[in-house]
Order: structure tokens, then sequence, then C-alpha cells
């Protein structure tokens, strides 16, 4: 409910107001889809956390660069594996496994659909 | 053949972005113009077609009581018209800051300012109080049949005019009931604060009222209503035209009711207070404090200028709100009184504050600014990239970003810095929104008041001109033309914003922007320099090279 709110607070940022701060993150994915991938797929306090310490490492004392969000990656579970409809299904994100069992965030692009 | 429709994508997004910045800005300078305003002229038209049917009234039936019910509480709070009417004024006290009138009933009916910034648009002095609303220090007795009385039944002043310009003086004001005496002893001192000492023979319990407030200023740009802080160290505000029913609080040390910048106030930091917040007609809060029968109070009726709150208790500083922001307009405000203190005048305050805040951010916007400028040396490189991924943002953005990497360079200023802007900024709208101080404060040459807008328009426009110069030399990593012509559309719609902000405020973004345009000329000129040097040293090395 909270997150929801949040992220019509963010979809409405990168619509209306992100003119008055374009092209000044230093980061990529930009602070604002970070935050909005950080919210969609983490719990609600955590993605608090995270966006903040990244607003906050958003100047010029850091280096900025790559910073893509990072959750637990879904456990495998067979039984759910077993309900699986095989029906077409939008693509919203990317799960890339990396170390220690946690995965990258990354938001599809519908150029690859093509 | 998905590529143009694409393009045309971007461009009707941009297009709307424009379109709804615009839009925005214009509704909220034409909700400004075509609501807040007409509204504050019809409450001022219809206070005054008000004030003058009560003094219609008045010549009919002297003294209005009040229906008092039987109940613990004077249940009905329609207050006593007070009369404009000199007639009825029974005593005059004179202080250095203040006129302080006291009608038949032992109420304060009218504190007029002596300061000379204290004048209304005509030059007139400002009087607090408007005429039908309930007046500070007027009782309620709790017993119905004594509480008729008492509205019909005339005070007795010990004297009619009383001096205290020079030292504290006391009167004492007297009402003999049927069943109680009750006596009011005030002692008003220079500084235009009063010492209240009320007390009713027989036991009679009654409450007493800090009064509706001042009316001077009241509009939606900041909070007005009442104000009360408790013991354990909260605020507790109740809006106007803002109640749903009646509430009960103990342990008030002070009552405030106020607008922008008036208050009036009773308190008492050593034995706290039980007061019930009633609603009156337009749902607006009237205090009535809980008074057994006898009551020992400090009061207070004028500006709400932080050194004088202060100087009658420390604990009063919190009397002055700045609304969601005070957390930061606060500290803002402390700051600016500091400086203020040494320099003199707000308008220099305010120019010395900003180049303050630019200092501190120095270190950032400085390492932002020289990474910029080495970023564009390989600007080269980055318009290559962008021609190689124009139809794939997300992929342009990504190589743009191992480029930075590579060159140990990244030429954005963060989102941080923009993010730290807007509190500040907000804070010191606030303050000057709320700040009695900034009232009638002048700068220099035309600007006579920082807390209004500009007359001729001549700072937002120079606000404009510099945001303008400041885009032109900061060297931008933007290649989208569209995106480009949004950008230099927005010192426009800044100007167009700022026309009708404060004075004060434009001030501080016109400064802040000089600041900005002056530091990337430095830092500029170190690169043009670096960048010569540069070249005479690789000359100097090729004809090295021939004559070997």
């Amino acid at each position: 409910m909270i997150s929801k709110i949040i992220l019509l607070c963010i979809n409405f940022y990168q619509k209306y107001l992100t003119i008055l701060s374009y092209g000044s993150c230093r980061f990529h994915p930009t602070c604002s889809s970070y935050a909005k991938v950080q919210f969609e797929n983490n719990n609600i306090f955590k993605a608090f956390y995270f966006s903040t310490i990244r607003i906050l490492k958003c100047n010029p004392l850091f280096d900025g660069g790559f910073d893509y969000v990072k959750v637990k990656c879904p456990r495998k579970d067979k039984q759910q594996f077993k309900k699986l409809k095989f029906t077409k299904i939008k693509i919203k994100y990317w799960k890339v496994p990396v170390e220690n069992n946690y995965c990258l965030v990354l938001q599809h692009n519908k150029k690859w659909d093509q | 053949m998905a590529q143009p429709n694409d393009t045309m994508n971007k461009q009707s997004t941009q297009k709307r972005i424009l379109l709804a910045t615009v839009l925005s800005f214009t509704f909220f300078i034409a909700y400004d113009f075509l609501y807040l305003q007409p509204q504050q002229k019809a409450v001022n038209l219809a206070n005054k077609a008000n004030s003058e049917i009560v003094v219609k009234q008045n010549s009919v039936n002297n003294s209005l009581a009040p229906n008092v019910t039987s109940t613990a509480l004077p249940m009905n709070t329609t207050p006593v018209p007070s009369d404009a009417v000199d007639a009825n004024i029974i005593t005059t006290i004179e202080t250095l800051t203040n006129k302080i009138e006291i009608d038949t009933l032992g109420r304060i009916a009218q504190v007029t300012l002596k300061g000379k910034q204290y004048v209304d648009g005509n030059g007139k002095k400002i009087k607090l109080f408007t005429n039908e609303q309930l007046r500070p220090l007027e009782i309620r007795f709790r017993n119905a049949q004594v509480n008729n009385e008492a509205f019909k039944v005339n005070v007795v002043a010990s004297s009619s005019t009383i001096d205290a310009r020079s030292s504290k003086a006391t009167v004492t004001l007297t009402q003999q009931l049927s069943t109680t005496t009750l006596t009011k002893v005030l002692t008003f001192y220079p500084d235009g604060h009063y010492d209240l000492d009320v007390s009713a023979t027989n036991n009679e319990n009654f409450f007493i009222t800090p009064g509706f407030r001042p009316d001077v200023l009241a509009d939606m740009y900041a909070d007005h209503g009442a104000l009360l802080t408790l013991n354990d160290g909260t605020l507790t505000i109740i809006e106007d035209e803002d109640m749903d029913k009646a509430v009960e609080l103990i342990g008030v040390n002070a009552a405030s009711a106020f607008d922008r910048y008036y208050t009036t106030l009773l308190y008492n930091f050593k034995t706290s207070m039980s007061i019930s917040v009633m609603m009156d007609k337009n749902e607006s809060p009237n205090m009535f404090i809980h008074a057994q029968d006898k009551i020992k109070l400090h009061g207070y009726a004028g500006p709400k200028e932080y050194i004088t709150l202060t100087n009658l208790d420390d604990r009063l500083a919190s009397v002055i709100e700045y609304g969601w922001f005070t957390f930061i307009a606060k500290p803002m405000f402390q700051l600016l009184q500091f400086l203020h203190s040494y320099i003199g005048n707000w308008g220099w305050t305010i120019v010395f504050t900003t180049i303050l805040i630019k200092l501190v951010l120095f270190p950032l916007s400085h390492k932002g600014m020289v990474s910029m400028n080495k970023l564009k040396e390989l600007s080269p490189k980055v318009k290559a990239l962008q021609e190689k991924y124009k139809d794939d943002k997300q992929k342009a953005s990504t190589h743009m970003m191992e480029l930075y990497k590579k060159e140990g360079a990244n030429p954005m200023g963060g989102c941080l810095p923009i993010i730290l802007q807007i509190p500040v900024f907000f804070a010191i709208y606030r303050v000057l929104l709320n700040a009695i101080e900034l009232k009638g404060a002048p700068w220099i040459l035309w600007i006579d008041d920082l807390g209004v807008m500009d007359p001729y328009f001549v700072l937002p426009i120079l606000m404009g001109a510099t945001m303008y110069l400041q885009q032109r030399i900061t060297p931008n990593t933007m290649t989208d033309p569209m995106q480009q012509k949004i950008f230099q559309f927005l010192p426009v719609i800044f100007t167009f914003f700022f026309l009708w902000f404060p004075a004060g405020l434009t001030l501080y973004w016109f400064i802040n922007n000089l600041f900005t345009i002056g530091q990337q000329y430095f830092v500029n000129r170190i690169f043009k320099n670096a960048k010569i040097a540069r070249h005479e040293k690789h000359l100097e090395e090729k004809t090295h090279k021939k004559k070997k």
C-alpha cells in the first residue's frame, strides 16, 4: 500500500519533474529508476533504506557508475514449477544470479523483444 | 519500421513534459490570482459588513449576553460583540511598544502597535483585533446565572490612564456581582507584556481566554489559529475553520492565538493550565483556560518577534512556527537572526547567507565542475557513442557510464546536491513568509520590503538572466536537441514563477546563480589555461624533435 503510493510519486517525478534535475545522476540506472526497482522487488523497509543510501551517495564525493538493485534470488520451488501455466507473459525484470544466491535486477528493455 | 515511430514517441514525451511543466506553473499562478486573492478580498469585505452590523446591533442592545447552559463549560462561544465605540473603554495603558485599551467588560478591546514598521497599507498604525471576535481576558463563569449577570455589569478600573513606558504599572479591575466579586490585577511592563492575577470571591469558578487570534494578516499562505505548547514538549496546533469538535487539553504552558505575524497569548511555565478549545460558528478555535476561582498568568499581545518572545521566556520561541518545514526553517531563521545581529540589514543578511551556503557546498560543486570539464574534452567520444546507440537510450547510457569509468571522471553533479537545494529553498520561503522581522525590511534601492514581491519585477528578471547565463557557460552533456530546447526554456518558466515570490527569496536565488556563474567561469578558465599550456608543450616538443 505505502509502496504503491511511493511508486506513484516516483512515476510522477519521472514523468514531469525530471526536467528540473535532468542529466544529473551519477549512476546507472538513475536514482529514481533504482528506487522504483527497489520498491517493486524488495520489502518496503529494505527498499527505503537502499534508495536513501543511493541518493546520499549520488554526489561528487562518490564515484557513481553502475549500481543495480540486488535481491535474494527466488527459491527454486518444484511445486510452483508444476503449477506454471505456459502462456505468453509480459517480461518486466530479469533477475541475473551473481554470487551467494543474490540476483541483480535488470529492467527489461522493449527493444530486446524484436 | 519501428524507428520513425519511436523517435516520434520520444518527441511527444518531451513535448508532454514541457506542456506539463508550463501547465503546472500556470496553474499555481492562476490559483493564486483567481482563487486566493479574491477570497482574501471577500473575507475582508465580509468582515467589514459584519462589523457594521455589530455596531448597529450594539446601539440597540448594548450588551448581548451569551446563552450559557448550565453544563460545566460555556457551551455557546459566540463572542460578545466588542464595541468599536470609545465610550466603552474604561482604561488605556501606554507601554513602549503598544497602546492597550480595556473595555467595560474588563477585556482587552484593542491593542495598537507603536513600532514604525507596524503600519498597514494606508500608513495607519496596526490594530490587532477586529470587531466581532472574542477578546483577550474575557471571563466566563461556570454558573450560568452569574455569567449572564457578568455580561450586564460594568467593570470598574482603579485608574483611567496608565503609563507603563518607563516602569511597570498596575491597574485593578473590579466587577461587583450579586454573589461574587471578580478582581483582575493587571501589571503592565514597558515591553508591552503583562502579568495577570484574577480571583473571584465565594468560590465562584470561571474561565478566562487569551482571545481570538489577531486579524491583521490571515491568509492561505501561512497557518493561523490556535497553538498550545504542552509541558511534555509537544505542540498542538488547531487551524481556523478546521475543527469538528471541542478539544480538552491539560498540561498547557502557553496558549497562543495567532495569524501570520501576530499573536495574543497567555502563558505560565510554572504551573500548567487546563484548556477547553471550543469551536465557533466558523469552526475556528476559541480557547478557555480553566481558572477555578483564581489564576495567575502572564500575557502578551503583539508581533511574534523572536527576540521579544524569548526575552519574556526562552520557551516561548516555540510559539513561532513555520508549518511543515519548521524543523529546517527554524535553524535557518536562527542562522539569519545571528548574522543579522552583526550585519544589521536583512537584505545583506540573505546575500551573506547565500554565500555561506555556497561555501559549505563548495567542495561538492567544485569537484562536479572539474569532472564535467574533464569530460568536455571527451565530447567527441561521447558524441560517437550517442550516434552509435541513438535508438537505444538505455544502451547508450550504459556505454557512457563505461566511458566515464575508464576516464575516471563523472560529469554529473548527482541527485543529492539538487535534493539538498529543495529544503533550503523552502526553509527560506517559510521564514520570509512567517518572520515578522522581515516584514517591511528594506535592502537597497527600490527594494523596501523583502517579504513581498518586487514591485518592478527587476529581481526576477535578473534572476532569469543569470540563470540563462549560467546555463550558457555550464558545459552540458545533453545531445538531444529537443531536451536542450526544454532546458533552455527553463529560465523563462522560472522567471515567470518568481515574479510573485517574496523579493527576499528571489534575491537568494539570484545571488546563488551569480556565484555559480563565478565559480564556473573560474573553473572554465583553469581548464582553458591548462589546455593552452598542454598545447604549447606539445608544440615545443615538436620543434625540439625537428631540431634533432
